[in-house]
């Protein structure tokens, strides 16, 4: 086991609570895209304005 | 010899800190913090951060000025000072969001570029030019492969908690931060969140699974490895995913039709608008103060004219639309903040000199107190000499506008309760004001009975 020295406390359980967020959402992303790619085809991109200042941030 | 003395703000991170020297805020790194700075200056990460602008530029200066050479190994860098300094319990839903994104964006450049966020608080972020900036230089750290995201439960009770109480609750439950500038518990968002969050996938996992994870397990696999790169990532794009579907449901407030409302209507508004522009022509002003600003009309009138202006409001609607319409026109300088008058935040933190009070704050050359005198007087049972000696800390001129009883809207704060204001009248408001302002000029406002007054701080 290593130490090392943390500027913060990550708190119990928040790395094994990453592990199991990071391994559903990538599955979920995964159908997600699909998803998102034949919805994009048939659908228009609504409130644009709002998605342009979310990107520009 | 000069000396350098950390500010109250800034003692928890030992890669440096933030000192003043002749009104100038400068950044201390100390030699351990060196490979990170190296590393964010040589990567390209700083050069793309500032060009987006989403980090705050800085210059490094020669420590020689300050006699640093005392001081050991270090560096000074002088960041772009930000004119006003606003804390996160101070913003609304779509401050707290933008920042959110802000920090995450910052975060997923950062990976991209081998270095990742050591703490992910909203104090690390200020409005700054329109949009929020991450302002903590030393927040980046290299990243070593095989490790979760350090400041990952910090993002969630800083940002996530204060989110989704505005998002299920209340748009003002950000306020509970004031209590919880740490973070807010996940414990207590839990509590105070609907059951049918729970349903929400994000929600539950980054809630309601990792508080009960968090009961269960005691020692944590703090020396894993094995928590690869792309899993970061996916983390990090979920994050970012949530933060953008999150919303408020806009309700119509009190204050949304203020200005259009039949009793006082256009007419009023113009007369009102031409005699503040005819005022404010008479003064010179750098920074105005718009103290219940509403939706921003009158700041919007004079961004023009000042560099810079901090529009107050207690309604967290009215600010927030002041904040979406700025964002949209790319309005720079005017800085949208909500705040309760009678109850401005207080200084908190660390022998309370962490976090300064809005009084503190709020200094400028002009402060704008249109429509607002009557609440502080009748509504909360401010003494007219009371406000008078409050404004007169913040400025050296006023623009202000006295509502006589006789008004609609006065009989209006009077309808339900017992009137005890005998001294709430025109030659008690200026004498009140008298004590502390020199009178320029007053004009009445159209048709009705309200006057506006130009002072100046005695």
């Amino acid at each position: 086991m290593t130490f090392q020295f943390l500027y913060i406390d990550p708190s119990s359980g928040s790395y094994l609570i990453q592990m199991i967020i990071a391994a559903i959402l990538g599955s979920l992303f995964f159908f997600k895209n699909l998803w998102i790619k034949v919805k994009s085809f048939f659908l228009k991109k609504k409130n644009i304005e709002d998605d342009k200042i979310e990107n520009e941030l | 010899m000069q000396q350098i003395i950390p500010l109250p703000t800034s003692y928890r991170d030992n890669a440096g800190f933030v000192f003043e020297h002749e009104r100038k805020f400068y950044r201390l790194i100390n030699k351990i913090y060196f490979p990170h700075y190296n590393k964010l200056m040589q990567s390209g990460l700083y050069k793309e951060l500032t060009a987006a602008g989403r980090l705050i530029k800085n210059e490094e200066v020669d420590g020689n000025i300050f006699n640093a050479e005392t001081l050991g190994d270090i560096k000074i860098i002088l960041p772009e000072q930000i004119p006003f300094i606003s804390y996160p319990y101070e913003w609304s839903f779509d401050m707290w969001k933008d920042a959110a994104i802000t920090t995450l964006r910052v975060l997923e450049v950062a990976l991209s570029k081998g270095m990742i966020l050591k703490d992910a608080t909203p104090f690390n972020i200020q409005f700054y030019k329109g949009r929020p900036v991450f302002i903590d230089t030393l927040s980046f750290e290299i990243y070593e492969g095989g490790k979760p995201w350090i400041a990952y439960r910090q993002f969630c009770e800083c940002f996530l908690s204060p989110l989704l109480l505005m998002h299920y609750g209340h748009r003002d439950m950000a306020k509970f931060f004031i209590a919880y500038p740490e973070g807010i518990p996940l414990e207590i968002t839990k509590s105070l969140l609907p059951l049918k969050s729970k349903f929400n996938l994000h929600v539950y996992m980054h809630v309601w699974m990792q508080t009960r994870v968090a009961s269960k397990v005691k020692n944590d696999i703090i020396s894993a490895n094995n928590f690869s790169f792309k899993k970061l990532q996916v983390l990090v794009k979920g994050l970012l995913e949530f933060v953008m579907s999150l919303n408020i449901k806009i309700d119509k407030s009190i204050w949304d039709d203020y200005y259009t409302d039949t009793i006082l209507g256009n007419e009023y508004l113009l007369a009102k608008k031409n005699i503040v522009e005819e005022f404010s022509q008479l003064i010179p002003f750098k920074t105005v103060i718009d103290l219940g600003a509403n939706d921003g009309y009158f700041s919007l009138l004079l961004k023009g004219n000042a560099t810079n202006i901090i529009s107050v409001d207690f309604d967290s609607n009215c600010i927030n639309e002041l904040y979406r319409r700025l964002r949209k026109e790319k309005i720079l300088n005017i800085i949208p903040l909500v705040a309760t008058l009678n109850t401005p935040s207080p200084s908190i933190g660390w022998a309370n000199e962490e976090r300064m009070s809005l009084t503190e704050r709020l200094n400028g050359d002009l402060v704008l107190a249109l429509a607002l005198v009557h609440h502080l007087a009748i509504s909360n049972n401010v003494p007219l000499q009371k406000i008078a000696y409050w404004f007169s800390g913040m400025a050296d001129n006023l623009i202000i506008e006295f509502i006589p009883k006789s008004d609609e809207k006065v009989k209006q704060l009077l309808l339900h309760r017992e009137d005890i204001f005998s001294d709430y009248n025109i030659e008690h408001f200026k004498s009140s004001f008298n004590r502390f302002f020199d009178f320029l000029e007053q004009a009445k406002v159209g048709d009705t009975d309200r006057i506006l007054f130009l002072m100046k701080r005695r």
